[in-house]
């Protein structure tokens, strides 16, 4: 219960309290090579909702979503000190194996990255990796995740084509299948609509509401109409410190701290 | 217009000027090349030279050279090609940033600037005088030996393209494939080789045609042979050895042959340019 106490008291009022949360982020503080770009971060991040976070460029959003399945971990020189508790488990610990936390925790990222290879492939090649599937069960499986994505219909037709053919927002959606088709419990995504055009984005924000149904999501984004438009909660972080974290409605009408207000209302980032 | 706009259009002038005619001049020293052994070689383009062996001299061909060219191109690349793939993703997948990663590169770079002729006496010293000893002279010069030589030559080119190419796949491809929960051998193997398939063959290509026009390195490994030799214990003949011999004859005839081969050589490194140009082309317009 302190644990829970602690993350409360920067935003009482958040529904998080309610539930237990999917992760829990306990006094994490992260460093590029002894610059410290995270802050001593706690937060709830609740299951089966969509958790925005926002601030300007270099806050530190992105490095706390990268922590969140320690992808910063391939790089030298980078340090994650703290805990991260999902469902109740340490991530960070040293018996929590990179595997299963990469298959319960997906990410999609900035630009569309589509592996070299079919559109099939693309989709299955994750799966296969965790899981011995018969053909027709793969073929059930990457149907799934495709339809997930809402990229089946177009793509159903060319599933032997190279995935490099599609258009951007496409590929994006091909990657959002990719992760989601592991079956995770928790869905990153780093300013997923960055690199694609409005229409494409919509389909994607429209992607997220749909999804939030199956997964826990938590979104980084540059765009806070898009954080007002997708998320439930919305955290904002300003130079590795996370300022408030509230119901997204309540950020966004009645900040409680004069930073969040500053910043939503355009005047400094 | 202001006196500042027109010196700067008058320096923009001159400075196009001078590296226009440096171009030129390096391009009319290729064209001149090219052309005249277009011409010399043409002209001496005959059916012999595919059917013959050197032994007949003057009235032989270059059969025995062409084919002992493909045999030790053949063996230095596929030495070289599994080494140099495998050393090359280590420098840049396992050992990038690194400094034993960076030290490898650098010997890598002085490897690949090393005069040939030095991999020739190097390999002459490992190979051609032990064998010569361990079989009391039965065996000497070989053309293996010579593939070995070439090998060393091809090898630090393919480490330098393998490892560009890998570290031009972008990094975010990486984060994605280890996102999966993949591990790095499967990354490597499946995904990151495969987007930077193209490239690597064209380094592949690029040795071939570096190797292949190598003489000095020859001259003391394979050494030379008027017959065919298909075995690569035995002295083996090559195209730049044959050219090389044929050019210091006095004889006309000779050295029509030479420019013959000359022709030969030149066709097989342009046809490998093409089509290692062609190769990566083709993979650019399919990212797009």
């Amino acid at each position: 219960m302190t644990d829970s106490a602690l993350a409360m008291s920067s935003a009482p009022e958040t529904a998080a309290a309610t539930v237990a949360p999917k992760l829990a982020v306990r006094d994490l503080h992260f460093y590029y090579d002894g610059f410290q770009a995270l802050k001593g971060i706690n937060m709830d991040i609740p299951e089966k909702q969509v958790t925005a976070i926002i601030g300007p460029s270099g806050c530190g959003k992105s490095t706390l979503l990268r922590v969140f399945n320690r992808i910063y971990a391939i790089y030298p020189k980078l340090e994650a000190k703290g805990r991260i508790l999902l469902d109740d488990e340490d991530i960070l610990g040293p018996g929590y194996s990179l595997n299963r936390l990469r298959s319960k925790v997906g990410m999609v990222f900035q630009k569309p990255v589509p592996f070299p290879m079919t559109i099939f492939e693309n989709v299955a090649y994750g799966i296969r990796h965790h899981e011995k599937l018969s053909k027709a069960d793969m073929e059930k499986r990457v149907e799934q995740a495709l339809r997930s994505a809402a990229l089946w219909d177009e793509v159903k037709d060319k599933l032997k084509q190279n995935a490099l053919g599609l258009s951007g927002g496409q590929q994006q959606r091909l990657c959002i299948a990719r992760a989601i088709a592991l079956k995770p419990e928790v869905l990153l995504l780093d300013e997923p609509t960055s690199a694609l055009d409005p229409i494409a984005t919509g389909r994607i924000e429209q992607l997220v509401e749909e999804l939030k149904s199956q997964f826990t999501i938590v979104i980084v984004t540059h765009n806070m109409q898009q954080a007002a438009r997708v998320s439930d909660l919305t955290a904002f972080m300003y130079l590795g410190e996370l300022i408030e974290f509230d119901r997204t409605e309540r950020i966004f009408t009645k900040p409680g701290k004069k930073q969040t207000e500053d910043y939503i209302t355009g005047r400094f980032g | 217009m202001s006196a500042l706009y027109l010196r700067r259009r008058i320096t923009n002038a001159a400075a196009m000027t001078l590296s226009m005619l440096a171009t030129l001049v390096g391009l009319a020293f290729l064209a001149w090349i090219l052309w005249e052994t277009l011409r010399q070689g043409i002209g001496a383009l005959d059916l012999k030279l595919f059917t013959k062996v050197t032994a007949y001299g003057e009235d032989g061909g270059l059969l025995n050279s062409m084919v002992g060219s493909l045999i030790i191109n053949f063996i230095g690349i596929a030495i070289a090609t599994p080494i140099g793939v495998l050393a090359g993703t280590w420098l840049a997948e396992y050992a990038d940033r690194t400094r034993l990663g960076e030290s490898i590169r650098f010997l890598n770079d002085i490897l690949l600037s090393a005069p040939s002729i030095v991999m020739g006496l190097f390999v002459y010293t490992i190979i051609v005088l032990p064998s010569t000893a361990l079989t009391h002279g039965s065996t000497t010069f070989s053309g293996f030996a010579g593939g070995v030589a070439l090998a060393l030559i091809a090898l630090p080119v393919i480490v330098r393209t393998t490892d560009e190419m890998l570290r031009l796949v972008p990094s975010t491809l990486r984060e994605a494939a280890l996102s999966l929960g993949v591990p790095q051998w499967k990354l490597t193997l499946q995904i990151l080789i495969r987007a930077a398939r193209s490239g690597i063959i064209t380094g592949v290509l690029l040795a071939l045609a570096r190797i292949s026009g190598e003489t000095a390195p020859l001259l003391f490994t394979a050494f030379g042979n008027n017959y065919m030799a298909l075995n690569p214990i035995d002295k083996m003949s090559s195209l730049p050895q044959i050219i090389y011999q044929y050019a210091n004859d006095p004889g006309e005839a000779m050295h029509a042959l030479a420019w013959a081969g000359a022709f030969v050589v030149t066709m097989f490194v342009l046809l490998l340019s093409l089509a290692s140009r062609l190769i990566l082309f083709r993979t650019k317009v399919s990212h797009d």
